[in-house]
């Protein structure tokens, strides 16, 4: 075989799942644009698209660093409202400033910290941790609102609110360019930084990454804090978005988010998966969901739509993993036979 | 100078104590390494022979006794101490990622990055692609960006050595490193070890398949149950001798006595000045 097929193949097999995603989401859009040219010319589709997406795919771009390291965190939904509540409070009694913000992304750290303390010094398996932090701070937002919402549209004009989630040009919602910086941010730290090096390590091999020296308790609290931190990020966008925390924000969010991630490719094993996946995968259940809309499909059926596009990205998950491994005994059999030279 | 407080060994372990709950792994272990020699270490499964290298490289923190690497003394190590100190070693479980590309396995927990913590990927696939030809894989089909589960036993266990070879270790340790390869996968390792040995590096060769480490070895310490029951040069031995002493040793617990004499248990080491 020649080089450059050799290069080509090393490429594919390194990009196939992102191209699969991104083909997918094409070919999704060029169905549901056949469909319904109508919805798919308007901007407004799009604007309204890029103005809701953002809150399933941030939380779910830093569940992809969690899910990577072989764990899960069910608690994030929570965690948004938790950050909103803070936000509101705040802007509520010291006006609409950077300090409710900051405040808000430091609940949403403590949050995390709280997460990562439970899975690696408690050793709760994380699925149940975070289930309990689930319920804990929704419990906590309850108590805290008295289960009322609490009005934030009088800050519209200030500077803050527009800089999250106004709409430059008139149409394009500030809150997607945000999730995007936040993509390349969480790209980099994946892919060119030591910490990522390691999350992937923590996933794939937690004994060996021990016995290589590397921490991985400190790997697993810092990325915990980090998915706490961007949930709250995701919390705050989202009550800007409406102007208003409501005690329940956030509860959508927990199927899509971890959809997002599944879809985009990252495997549920551990120790591998991309950023850009997920936030492709998440673009492309936007397209289904706005898709199925405006095909005139009724809001009741989107859960059911999610919870089969789930199943199914997870059973395409296992077949791949089964049929790889077998594909590669076999190579590694016809291929690598004892070499003479030494 | 008391003789207490020093070592004129490369590692050495004095009394050294390992408990796992009710199960005594190691009792009191005097093992020592010299410089530029290479050390078989044999014994049944469950001796105790992991246990005590994984000891001395900061895996696990011993019960007792002390831990001597170039004339320091520790009560215990930790593994970024004993790779500072250039004790370099090659689990018997695979350290491996499955889903990594083989330069990210070589670099595993010591990737090479600016002060920022960024990963300098050029220089670690360069190094990575010398050792590839150092090693003498073929080239063609064992590249730095290939993924750790494309590659077979023989090619994982190449990477976990590549690691040792890449960071200049003065110990290599090698906990069963020829188990489930193949004959001239074997050999490789084989030949590794003599390399190591003509550039004045020293070795732990740990296997219970008395064939593989006879011809590489320098001497050979035999643990049996949690104790180093016999130590003894090459020279004073042939393997037939070697074999005998491990069947009467796993049968009755002690050494044939007339190997008695040539014991170094509790004796200095005298290298031979060459
Ligand atoms: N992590 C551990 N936890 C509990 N017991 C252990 C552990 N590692 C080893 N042991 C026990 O210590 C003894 C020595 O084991 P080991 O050092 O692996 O022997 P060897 O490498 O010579 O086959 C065995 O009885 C084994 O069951
Ligand atoms: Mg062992």
């Amino acid at each position: 075989m020649g080089r450059i097929s050799d290069a080509f193949s090393l490429v594919w097999y390194r990009y196939r799942i992102q191209v699969a995603v991104f083909v997918l989401f094409l070919a999704l859009w060029a169905l549901f644009f056949a469909l319904n040219p109508f919805a798919f010319t308007r901007p407004f589709t799009y604007t309204s698209l890029m103005s809701t997406m953002p809150f399933t795919i941030v939380p779910a771009l830093s569940l992809t660093y969690v899910i990577i390291c072989a764990e899960i965190d069910l608690s994030f939904p929570s965690v948004m409202a938790w950050a909103s509540w803070v936000l509101a409070t705040s802007w509520t009694h010291f006006g609409p400033n950077l300090l409710g913000v900051i405040l808000a992304l430091l609940a949403g750290l403590v949050a995390g910290f709280l997460n990562g303390l439970l899975v690696t010094k408690a050793r709760i398996p994380s699925m149940i941790a975070t289930l309990g932090t689930l319920f804990f701070w929704r419990g906590v937002v309850m108590v805290c609102s008295q289960g009322f919402g609490i009005p934030l549209f009088m800050y519209r004009d200030a500077l803050l609110f527009k800089l999250l989630v106004g709409r430059i040009g008139g149409f394009f919602p500030a809150q997607m360019i945000w999730t995007i910086v936040l993509a390349i941010i969480l790209w980099v730290f994946l892919n060119r930084h030591k910490f990522g090096a390691h999350v992937y390590f923590t996933g794939d091999n937690r004994t060996a990454a021990q016995m290589m020296g590397i921490n991985t308790d400190k790997i697993l609290i810092g990325v915990f804090m980090i998915h706490g931190v961007v949930s709250a990020f995701a919390g705050i966008l989202a009550t800007l978005e409406v102007a208003t925390f409501w005690p329940s924000l956030g509860e959508a969010y927990l199927m899509k988010s971890i959809a997002a991630v599944v879809v985009g490719g990252t495997s549920i094993f551990g120790g591998s998966g991309t950023i850009f996946g997920t936030f492709f995968g998440g673009l492309t259940l936007g397209l289904i969901e706005l898709g199925l809309l405006a095909a005139g499909v009724a809001g009741f059926w989107i859960n059911l739509v999610y919870g089969v596009v789930i199943t199914v990205a997870l059973m395409i998950q296992v077949l791949i993993r089964e049929t790889e491994i077998k594909r590669e005994a076999r190579e590694i059999l016809s291929k690598e036979l004892p070499s003479p030279k030494s | 100078m008391s003789i207490e407080d020093r070592s004129e060994y490369l590692v050495e372990t004095r009394n050294l104590i390992k408990r796992f709950g009710d199960v005594i792994a190691l009792r009191n272990v005097n093992f020592r390494v010299g410089y530029n020699e290479v050390v078989g270490l044999v014994g049944d499964n469950g001796a105790g022979k992991s246990t005590l290298v994984k000891t001395i490289t900061g895996t696990y923190a011993p019960d007792g006794g002390e831990i001597w690497i170039k004339g320091r003394r520790f009560k215990r190590i930790t593994p970024k101490i004993a790779k500072a100190l250039g004790v370099e070693i090659v689990h018997q479980e695979r350290t491996i990622a499955e889903n990594q590309p083989i330069w990210r396995n070589i670099f595993m927990g010591r990737e090479l990055t600016n002060s920022l913590g960024f990963l300098k990927i050029r220089e670690m696939e360069e190094a990575t692609m010398k050792l590839i030809k150092e090693m003498g894989f073929k080239s063609e089909i064992i590249y730095p960006g290939k993924l750790a589960r494309t590659l077979s036993g023989g090619y994982k266990q190449g990477v976990q050595i590549a690691r040792a070879l890449y960071f200049k270790a003065d110990l290599v340790i090698l906990d069963e490193p020829t188990i489930q390869l193949s004959l001239s996968e074997v050999n490789r390792v084989l030949e590794f070890v003599k390399d190591l040995k003509k550039r004045g590096k020293s070795c732990v060769f740990i296997t219970h398949n008395i064939y593989h480490v006879y011809p590489v070895a320098d001497r050979f310490a035999i643990m049996d149950r949690g104790r180093i029951v016999a130590e003894f040069w090459k020279s004073d031995l042939s393997i037939e001798d070697l074999s005998n002493i491990l069947v009467t040793i796993a049968r009755t617990g002690t050494i044939p006595v007339e190997y008695r004499e040539i014991n170094l248990v509790s004796r200095p080491l005298e290298y031979a000045s060459s």
